[in-house]
């Protein structure tokens, strides 16, 4: 089971899913990565099926938004799953090309 | 602070206009001027919402331009830009600076030109107005978060497929009757729900279209509105504030909190409630935006907006007249210009003079939405004060 790369701020602790320069909360610019359990649940789920223009052909996919431990929330693709909806459980499988994939758990 | 009125307006009609973003302007902004008695010598400023023509046509700086086409050479121009809220935000700061003193008269336009570019193009630019890092890389597009809005929401409060659809269909029924909307043809439910999905759930007619326009004001001072025409309309109310930068930065993401705030700093100003609003052009990008801002405006309870458009209370006349011009979804979205055609909607009203006049309208609202609830103007507008 893939853990989920977190940011975590090296001053003050705050969590973040996506990669931040500056801490929200106190603006330290270093941070460190914290592996979180990576099985999420949905918050909510959208199939596109018109793309923007750096995902053509690419359709139909899932966006997610997904919550993971420790109030982490992201948004992220949901591999070839269109039956997912919220409350539904999640699992990590990998970030590529800084997008985060999951897969039903 | 001084109060502001608006003396004078222009639009063109919201469609397929075959015509760039500097003579859309020009259009809009003449059409103001000559619609009042206000000489060019008198205006001091002129400040234009715009979002694409840079990426589209390759056409920046555009507020000295069409200054300079209209025969405003010579004063203080901006552009203002903030995705589908640009003219909102426009008409803020144009808003201030006759408020404080700053300027007497100005001109405020919205304008944008959308239809000629190739669709890649086309969504590359409206994708822009997201946080490119974050959503933008993962492929959420605009229905898409409309998609994530309505599927949360439908989760939550229950809301049917057919309710959400009455929606296109009241604001196509009501574009029916707006020369200046590009769609003119009515819809039944059954046509939004058999549409082809875009983003799930929505379809294709819960998603307004794109369109090319242009629209403009000219406020000033109230104690001189009556200098430039006998039919002056009160700006009651404004507020501006910004949100949040993509879907997942919402603890609740029925609630966009951006509309809140902005309305509830216009409702203070204006010392008004939400009950009070006799009519509301609001930000219907699309069906799903229309439930959710007409409950983040105060119109209804959480998870009553559906269920009060399927049941006619939103209709013009029904109790709580929800755009009665057919909205984004008939006029369509000509991003820059949005705002600003709200509120020239929102003053025919106001004047009785519209083509689907809500009985006796006094007080208005209009609201601008733009990217993911990122930024939203408010403005409330009222008959002369
Ligand atoms: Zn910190």
């Amino acid at each position: 089971m893939p853990a989920f790369p977190a940011t975590e701020c090296a001053d003050c602790g705050e969590l973040y899913g996506f990669p931040v320069v500056a801490c929200r909360d106190c603006g330290c610019e270093s941070f460190e990565t914290r592996e979180l359990d990576g099985s999420g649940i949905v918050y909510a789920r959208t199939t596109i099926r018109v793309p923007g223009a750096d995902h053509q052909g690419q359709e139909p996919f899932e966006v997610c938004v997904v919550d993971l431990a420790d109030d982490i929330r992201i948004t992220a693709r949901v591999l070839d799953n269109p039956e997912l909806g919220p409350d539904d459980s999640v699992q990590f499988v990998e970030a590529r090309d800084g997008v985060f994939f999951f897969e039903a758990a | 602070m001084r109060n502001v009125s608006i003396v004078g307006m222009g639009t063109t009609e919201f469609g397929v206009l075959d015509a760039g973003v500097k003579d859309l302007g020009v259009r809009a902004v003449s059409r103001a001027l000559r619609s009042c008695d206000v000489n060019r010598a008198d205006v001091d400023a002129l400040y234009l919402g715009n979002f694409v023509a840079g990426i589209l046509e390759g056409q920046e700086n555009i507020a000295p331009l069409v200054a300079d086409s209209v025969g405003l050479t010579g004063i203080p121009t901006m552009k203002t830009e903030g995705a589908c809220a640009s003219s909102g935000i426009a008409l803020r700061q144009a808003y201030q600076a006759v408020a404080t003193g700053v300027h007497d008269v100005v001109v405020v336009a919205g304008v944008e030109s959308m239809t000629n570019a190739e669709t890649t193009e086309f969504t590359r630019a409206l994708n822009s107005a997201a946080d490119t890092q974050t959503e933008g890389k993962t492929g959420l597009t605009f229905p898409g978060f409309y998609g994530l809005w309505l599927d949360r929401y439908m989760h939550e409060h229950g809301a049917t497929r057919e309710e959400v659809a009455a929606i296109p269909v009241k604001n196509r029924a009501n574009g029916a009757t707006n020369p200046r909307a590009r769609f003119r043809d009515p819809i039944a439910i059954d046509d939004v729900v058999e549409s082809r999905l875009v983003a799930d759930p929505l379809r294709l007619y819960d998603c307004c279209p794109a369109a090319d326009g242009g629209a403009a004001l000219v406020i000033t001072a109230s104690d001189r509105a009556r200098e430039f025409t006998d039919t002056p309309l009160s700006v009651l109310g404004s507020g501006h504030a910004s949100g949040r930068s993509g879907a997942y930065r919402y603890e609740d993401l029925t609630t966009l909190d951006a509309t809140v705030t902005a309305a509830n700093d216009a409702y203070a100003q204006a010392g008004i409630s939400p009950t009070d609003l006799d009519v509301v052009e609001l930000h219907d990008c699309f069906s799903a935006a229309e439930i959710g801002d007409s409950e983040d405006l105060g119109l209804f309870e959480k998870g009553e907006g559906a269920r009060a458009a399927a049941e006619g209370v939103t209709a013009v006349d029904g109790d709580v007249p929800i755009n009665p011009s057919g909205g984004l979804l008939s006029k369509g979205h000509p991003v820059g210009a949005t705002g600003i055609g709200q509120v020239y909607e929102a003053c025919l009203q106001l004047l009785g003079e519209h083509e689907n006049q809500v009985d006796g309208a006094e007080l208005a609202l209009t609201h601008n939405l733009g990217g993911s609830g990122a930024v939203c103007t408010v403005t409330v507008l009222g008959r002369d004060a």
